[in-house]
């Protein structure tokens, strides 16, 4: 076996040696560098295979023990974290390439050092020894910042050398006082002589974990590593960002194991303080390096927080501060190398990356990591660790944890639109022919995508990559060079295929849920076969979706269920984002339901008691004392889905500027995912009270208030696909008023909106979206008259409105029926009265959505339009025939429904009665089939009188109006549509007003403001960089007087 | 007399920080740096200085066997030295730095070299 020391041996040998060659030799030396870190990092790899199971082993120096010498341990974590910065060296080498070169020889010494001085500090346990290493890394940042081509970099070094003659001056006054108290300057001595036991001891610690900490860059004396961030040369700050945050992150955990765990807080409170300002501050970054040394700066809070916790913990301490800290190693290596490829500085300069999709995955993959996304390591740790702190109670820390991440999506997510969806400035900002440094990212990224893997194969709760639904969908990011046709296939194929193997073992409610997910999809995804071309990115997302939602009907455990619905967060966010006009849409979409995840994961973490997870099965089972906060968390999280009112503003946006395919899959399946969570949660919880509030009472409340808000706005729409949105926010308000209800009828209400929503609001947004592909608008004014052009449209629009507005003889009656039973039973009045008024308000807009596209004048422009295209008709007509089918006998779906649901209502009657053709409930009877005829026989009654009537009437064309008293020659003289409810709006539009969007408006300008202010301390002066490194330290040393 | 060295060290290093915190010149706030390096080494040694011991040199006047008894811990004076060096180093590339930064805006003015900020 090598022994560690070794790590050091040889970049100084190595550093010595390249400095001793003539200045013609730079590329030998550049070779030989390479080399050395090459040999480093298989030395150190094969260090990581040995100690992956023996324990810490010690090696001595200077053939004597501690205290008269200097040991270095190493065991599993020093041996992984020396790979990392070795392999940071050896990539960061490849890809300094040029600067070394030009810079000469000497530079390169100089690198060789810096990854020593790292290494050195991971192993040491010596603190003197410690100091030393330090130093080296100081001078060696200072000399490898110089290698940027920036002239700003040198102040930046300057302000960095400032800095660290005071961590200088901390440390060796604690450490000589240290060695005063005990005797020894070594680790475990120290620990040994409980150096924090005495008061001059206790400072002396302090004074040494301070400067340790002060190299971690806690906010607010932090400005200096961002001026670093800023200018120097990318690769330089990878290493910076990854090699040398983790080693002195792991100098810092090292010198705490010398108290005891009553100065973990330190770390905590430091830690999650420079996390949240700084994922605050960066909000207000335009600049993409400053943007990514924010990030770095929050990642190292982090974990400087975790470290803190280690005493709750326990074994999976080094899974979860591992999880997080190589993620963003992995990441910020990975993002930073790829600012080195493109020129600009500008957030908006990497649009250049449009038309590569290699480096868009590779960025999608990094943010994921960053973020903690599932399938990647720092998904498992987040989960463990917020489970940890709501075991232990710490509910301050978990909440500003997800506070923080949360900043977090807001930029990177802001940033990934604006790559893919801003017009790029002008070509050839891409580095070209840049192999070498595209195999860096390359490599990086499928790193990530490894630890993904390991980081599945430790967990306890389960591997992620051992789900067949996730792999189908990561699988078609290798097949994204097949043409959109055979992928369409197969996804169908996919989707069918898995519902066919899978559904023997559903319980009647994961059926119809799981119905509409696969089955209900692949109808969808027959329009898909509109599309030529390769379509990419399109596949792998919408795969991952419906991945994500089946697995979440599958889900039998708190852990799988949430990383199913993260999943089908990422994936339906990714297929938001491809509409046009989408950018902010899909921002705001990401931003709710992230943070709508993070409130489920509160929940499960409170309902765990201490666990790490939790039976779905076993909701009812938590204490009473948490229960109510459980179900309050899981209800609004899963109510960010359902877009409940207030929590609604990003469906319109997201629904309407979707691609015409996307839209029904959003609209008419992803808000079930919502609405299966409420119903676990209210099958599982039933109702709970918080401080003497009926919770479902609230939800009822929110469901009659969505229901009526949302037709309201909906009427006052002029974007067709806009309306049919906002006409989802009302039905989602039914189907949560029915679940919450909390009687048999009401859900199986629901579960009847679950299927009649999927049917018809696919249909409708297929059918209206063909009408706007055809018209070239979304406009319902613009339009008109386009009856007899596109019939088949009208038919489904027809349909579909019928069966919208509940009236006979469509299956929304059924609903209707069902629901007008539900409230018999029940005894709130003013909610059901609310939801009443809501009934007719839809009339409203489903009226105008037929009348003002297809009746009316025909437009000039539209003469010429041909009906929609054959593959967007081909799923509405299955829908019609779906729609005429469910309406006729319901009970095929809903007969085991009923059953099923019958058994949380054992108490009740309730029931139906399903004999024969009719159904019966306490309060009346209702047979489809009868009732179809008698409309049929009506329809065809009023067809005939209206044939017979009008047997002699004369054609006329469109203008040709004799008997009118003036003579229109437009049609829109004569065909009025815009602002057509506008006497509504003068009654009614109070209540439109856009308060909720004004709430989480100002909510948003209020952190950016806070933003834009408070990193304004940050004044790029060293001087007052030195002050604020002092006042921490006054600070920190207040607050420990307090401990 | 321990105690004499050992409050000029700590007068050193704060009249170096006063110094380096007060003095926009580059250079000037080198210097400062180095009297309070100069203060920080100062109090290494007293508090590393045993009273009435000698140096620890293992010679004819100090035997093996009797040394524990007689020099003073080496182990601060060890310190002391590393320190020096490595503060000799820091300084030194202080140095380049402010020729770097003079050159290229004429100034050694702290204050002067903000571009990067916020």
């Amino acid at each position: 076996m090598v022994s560690p020391l070794f790590i050091i041996a040889a970049p100084l040998g190595t550093a010595f040696f390249i400095s001793l060659f003539s200045k013609e030799k730079q590329r030998l030396a550049f070779l030989i560098t390479l080399a050395a870190m090459l040999l480093m990092s298989l030395v150190s790899l094969h260090w990581v295979f040995t100690y992956l199971t023996s324990g810490p082993v010690d090696y001595y120096t200077a053939g004597t023990l501690p205290p008269f010498s200097i040991n270095f341990r190493m065991a599993l974590p020093e041996a992984c974290l020396i790979l990392l910065i070795n392999l940071t060296g050896l990539f960061s080498t490849l890809f300094l390439k040029n600067s070394l070169l030009r810079m000469g020889r000497l530079s390169m010494a100089v690198l060789l050092i810096d990854i020593m001085s790292l290494s050195g500090i991971v192993l040491t346990r010596d603190v003197f020894n410690l100091f030393v290493f330090l130093e080296l890394m100081a001078i060696s940042t200072g000399g490898l910042v110089l290698l940027s081509e920036d002239n700003r970099a040198p102040a930046a070094g300057l302000k960095y050398l400032i800095v660290s003659q005071l961590v200088t001056i901390l440390l060796l006054i604690g450490i000589i006082f240290a060695y005063h108290a005990t005797g020894t300057l070594n680790i475990d001595g120290l620990t040994v002589a409980s150096l924090t036991h005495s008061t001059g001891g206790k400072l002396a610690f302090f004074l040494i974990l301070i400067a340790v900490i002060a190299e971690v860059k806690p906010f607010p004396a932090n400005g200096w590593a961002l001026d670093i961030y800023e200018s120097a040369h990318p690769s330089f700050s990878v290493i910076f960002s990854v090699a040398s945050s983790s080693a002195v992150l792991f100098a810092t955990a090292k010198i705490l194991s010398i108290a005891g765990p009553e100065w973990l807080p330190i770390a905590s409170n430091v830690g999650i303080i420079t996390f949240l300002a700084a994922n605050l501050f960066a909000l207000s970054q335009t600049n993409d390096r400053r943007l990514l040394g924010y990030s770095s700066l929050g990642q190292s809070g982090l974990v400087l927080a975790i470290i803190g916790q280690q005493d709750i913990l326990g074994d999976h301490y080094l899974y979860v501060a591992g999880g997080i800290l190589l993620a963003h190693a992995v990441a910020k290596a990975g993002l930073f190398w790829m600012s080195g490829i493109i020129k600009g500085r500008e957030l908006t300069d990497w649009t250049t990356i449009q038309g590569h999709p290699f480096l868009i995955f590779s960025f999608a993959t990094f943010i994921a990591l960053l973020i903690g996304l599932p399938p990647f390591p720092a998904f498992y740790a987040k989960w463990e660790l917020i489970h940890s702190l709501a075991g232990a109670g710490r509910f301050p820390l978990l909440a500003m944890i997800l506070l923080g991440t949360l900043l977090e999506v807001g930029y990177l997510f802001r940033w990934f639109g604006i790559i893919l969806k801003r017009k790029p400035d002008g070509p050839g900002v891409l580095q070209k022919k840049r192999h070498r440094k595209r195999m860096v990212i390359a490599a990086t990224t499928a790193v990530g995508w490894g630890m993904g893997y390991l980081w599945g194969t430790l967990s306890p709760l389960g591997h992620l990559f051992h789900a067949t639904p996730l792999l189908f969908a990561l699988s078609f990011l290798l097949l994204d060079w097949l043409p959109a046709r055979i992928k369409n296939s197969l996804a169908i194929a996919g989707l069918v295929g898995y519902f066919a193997l899978q559904y023997a073992g559903y319980n009647p409610m994961q059926l119809i849920f799981a119905s509409v997910i696969l089955i209900g999809g692949a109808v969808i995804l027959l329009a898909g076969f509109d599309n030529t071309g390769r379509r990419i990115g399109f596949y792998p997302a919408t795969v991952l979706m419906f991945a994500g939602l089946i697995q979440l009907i599958e889900a039998r455990t708190s852990f799988d269920f949430f990383a199913a619905w993260e999943i089908l967060t990422v994936g339906s966010y990714y297929l938001i984002l491809r509409g046009k006009q989408s950018e902010p849409h899909a921002l705001s979409y990401i931003l709710f339901s992230l943070g709508g995840a993070f409130l489920i994961l509160t929940g499960f973490s409170l309902a765990a008691q201490g666990g790490y997870q939790i039976e779905l099965q076993m909701l009812g089972t938590v204490p009473q004392s948490v229960a109510p906060w459980v179900f309050l968390f899981l209800a609004l999280g899963f109510m960010t889905k359902t877009a409940a009112i207030g929590l609604h503003i990003w469906l319109p946006g997201a629904h309407a500027e979707a691609e015409t395919d996307v839209s029904p899959m959003v609209s008419g399946i992803l808000l079930k995912a919502g609405l299966y969570g409420l119903m676990l949660l209210l099958m599982t919880m039933g109702k709970q009270q918080l401080y003497g509030v009926e919770l479902t009472h609230m939800l009822l409340w929110i469901g009659a208030l969505s229901a009526l808000l949302g037709n309201l706005l909906a009427i006052f729409q002029e974007d067709a696909k806009r309306l049919l949105a906002y006409s989802s926010i009302g039905q989602m308000g039914y189907a949560l008023f029915g679940l919450a209800l909390m009687n048999h009828l009401g859900w199986l209400m629901a579960m009847m909106f679950v299927i009649n929503h999927y049917i018809y609001k696919s249909m409708l947004f297929l059918s209206i979206g063909g009408v706007a592909r055809r018209t070239g608008t979304k406009e319902m004014y613009r339009m008109g008259g386009l009856l007899k052009l596109m019939p088949l449209s009208f038919i489904a629009v027809l349909i579909g409105i019928i069966a919208v507005s509940g009236v006979p003889p469509l299956s929304g009656f059924g609903g209707r029926w069902i629901f007008y039973n539900a409230i018999m039973t029940s005894e709130y009045r003013l909610p059901i009265a609310v939801l009443f008024l809501a009934g007719p308000i839809a009339f409203l807009y489903l009226f105008r959505l037929i009348h003002t596209i297809f009746l009316g004048q025909l437009k000039d422009e539209h003469r010429r339009i041909q009906e929609a295209p054959f593959w967007l008709i081909v799923p509405q007509m299955i829908f019609v025939a779906l729609l005429m089918g469910v309406a006729l006998v319901p009970g095929v779906a809903l007969r085991r429904v009923d059953h099923y649901i019958g058994q949380f209502f054992p108490n009740e009657g309730g029931g139906l009665n399903w004999s024969g053709m009719t159904i019966s409930s306490d309060f009346g009877y209702w047979n489809p089939v009868a009732i179809m005829v008698v409309v049929g026989v009506m329809f065809a009654t009023l067809l005939a009188w209206l044939l017979f009537v009008n047997r002699q009437a004369q054609v006329v064309k469109q203008f040709n109006i004799v008997y009118a008293a003036e003579r229109p020659y437009r049609p829109e003289t004569t065909h009025f549509a815009w602002n057509f409810y506008a006497p509504y709006r003068k009654a009614l539009g109070f209540l439109t007003q856009p308060l909720v969007t004004r709430f989480w408006q100002t909510v948003t300008d209020l952190l950016h403001a806070a933003s834009d202010l408070f990193r304004r301390i940050y004044t790029g002066n060293g001087q007052v960089y030195a002050i604020h490194l002092l006042a921490f330290v006054v600070m920190v040393y207040l607050y420990s007087k307090g401990l | 007399m321990v105690l004499v060295v050992l409050a000029a060290g700590f007068m050193l290093i704060l009249l170096g920080l006063y110094g380096a915190l007060i003095h926009r010149n580059i250079l000037h706030m080198i210097v400062s740096f180095s009297v309070a390096d100069t203060g920080v080494n100062l109090v290494l040694i007293a508090v590393g200085y045993m009273p009435g011991r000698t140096a620890p040199i293992l010679d004819s006047n100090v035997s093996v066997a009797d040394a524990v008894e007689r020099i003073i811990d080496p182990v601060p004076q060890a310190l002391v030295l590393t320190a020096i060096v490595i503060g000799v180093g820091v300084t030194a590339l202080m140095l380049a730095y402010a020729y770097r930064l003079y050159q290229t805006k004429g100034t050694l003015d702290i204050s002067k070299f903000t571009e990067l900020k916020w």
